[in-house]
């Protein structure tokens, strides 16, 4: 999520894939997409990863089409039930929607940017107190319990998380967990 | 950074009571001793059965010897304690109470149970309220946003319960929310 130039997730969220279109032709460069072509013909779609892909836009070699992650369809999912979206599996195990989707909306101009972080905000904001909920509830368990009378969706949730959350609910099941380490511990016991 | 990760984050709870048990605590002393210099501050002279404010560490450690009565400090008995939880409860901002309570009560319970009136009674209330708070700190979590957060009367325990992920929280919105600051850092910032 950082924007620091040695965050490994800042490279990894550069590394999901969008497709552009290219606008010239680039000769010898077909290799690029894996085929027999020699050149890059004007007009060819071709999927890049987004740290390639920020070059040729800005130089206005290429136009890009909004990655499925954040089609108008997974919009709908988000606006009618944010929870209930698997943000992994729209960008794959260990995947940074959060970054991808920062990435993308800097791409884009104005409005649809805006539009872009209002869907981030919001979608991060909605599932926020989901996340902290299930965390706490996971350090109160302690090491023994965890699972079993969760309940499917609640499960369902935990999985369908992207590294952002993760990382969330790491931090906030840690401390949790502390918190409670302290509240329970007796100072009798100490001498 | 040489810290392990785990207290990276924030302070420990077990620091958070070291810091607390600086505070002074009124005593009942059972021993005479001479004005005493210690690195903290010099306290003394206990003269029983004259009244003597010492901090609580030294408190606790000569109530281990038995050699001390604690007087409970005055927010710590049912009375108070019941009526902030009504207020907790009735009302939606936090109530007022020691910025360390959950500390310096918790480590008086430990320690000093029979100089407390009816200790049994104030843990459950100490817990009621703790609940209460923090199903408001819930409530503070869905208001966050990038750039401010403002939850007045919280106490040094809920701040460093809920601090690693709220600033992590708050880190990410600020990534993902559009305003002029990002812009124009535009590509540069990336």
């Amino acid at each position: 999520m950082d924007d620091d130039y040695y965050s490994i997730e800042s490279i990894l969220a550069e590394n999901q894939k969008i497709q552009c279109t290219f606008k010239v032709d680039i000769p010898d460069m077909g290799h690029l997409d894996g085929g027999n072509e020699r050149d890059i013909k004007a007009q060819s779609k071709i999927q890049l990863p987004l740290w390639i892909a920020y070059i040729l836009i800005y130089s206005d070699y290429a136009d890009f089409t909004i990655p499925s992650p954040f089609s108008a369809r997974v919009k709908n999912a988000l606006n009618a039930e944010a929870k209930s979206v698997r943000l992994s599996s729209l960008v794959g195990a260990g995947g940074l929607w959060y970054g991808f989707g920062k990435i993308v909306m800097r791409l884009l101009d104005d409005a649809p940017a805006n539009e872009m972080s209002e869907i981030l905000t919001k979608t991060f904001r909605d599932r926020l107190v989901e996340v902290i909920d299930q965390a706490q509830h996971f350090a109160a368990l302690g090491p023994a319990g965890g699972g079993g009378q969760s309940g499917d969706q609640a499960l369902m949730f935990r999985e369908g998380l992207d590294g952002t959350e993760r990382e969330l609910f790491a931090l906030a099941q840690e401390s949790a967990k502390r918190t409670k380490q302290w509240y329970e511990s007796s100072e009798k016991g100490r001498r | 950074m040489a810290l392990p990760v785990s207290l990276r984050n924030s302070v420990t709870p077990p620091e958070l009571e070291l810091i607390a048990s600086e505070q002074l605590v009124e005593i009942v002393p059972l021993i005479a001793m001479e004005r005493t210099a210690f690195i903290s501050g010099a306290y003394g002279p206990l003269r029983p059965p004259t009244k003597a404010k010492i901090p609580i560490w030294m408190a606790m450690n000569l109530k281990f010897k038995k050699k001390c009565h604690i007087v409970p400090p005055d927010w710590l008995n049912v009375e108070f304690l019941q009526e902030r939880l009504i207020q907790e409860t009735s009302r939606p901002e936090f109530s007022q109470l020691p910025f360390r309570f959950a500390e310096v009560a918790k480590l008086l319970l430990d320690v000093a149970q029979d100089d407390i009136q009816n200790p049994d009674k104030i843990r459950s209330l100490l817990k009621d309220i703790r609940e209460a708070r923090q199903a408001k700190s819930r409530e503070g979590l869905q208001k966050i946003d990038h750039s401010e957060l403002s939850l007045p009367n919280l106490c040094s325990m809920e701040i460093n319960e809920i601090r690693p992920f709220f600033v992590r929280a708050m880190g990410v919105l600020t990534h993902i929310t559009r305003d002029a600051a990002t812009e124009a850092r535009g590509f540069d910032g990336l």
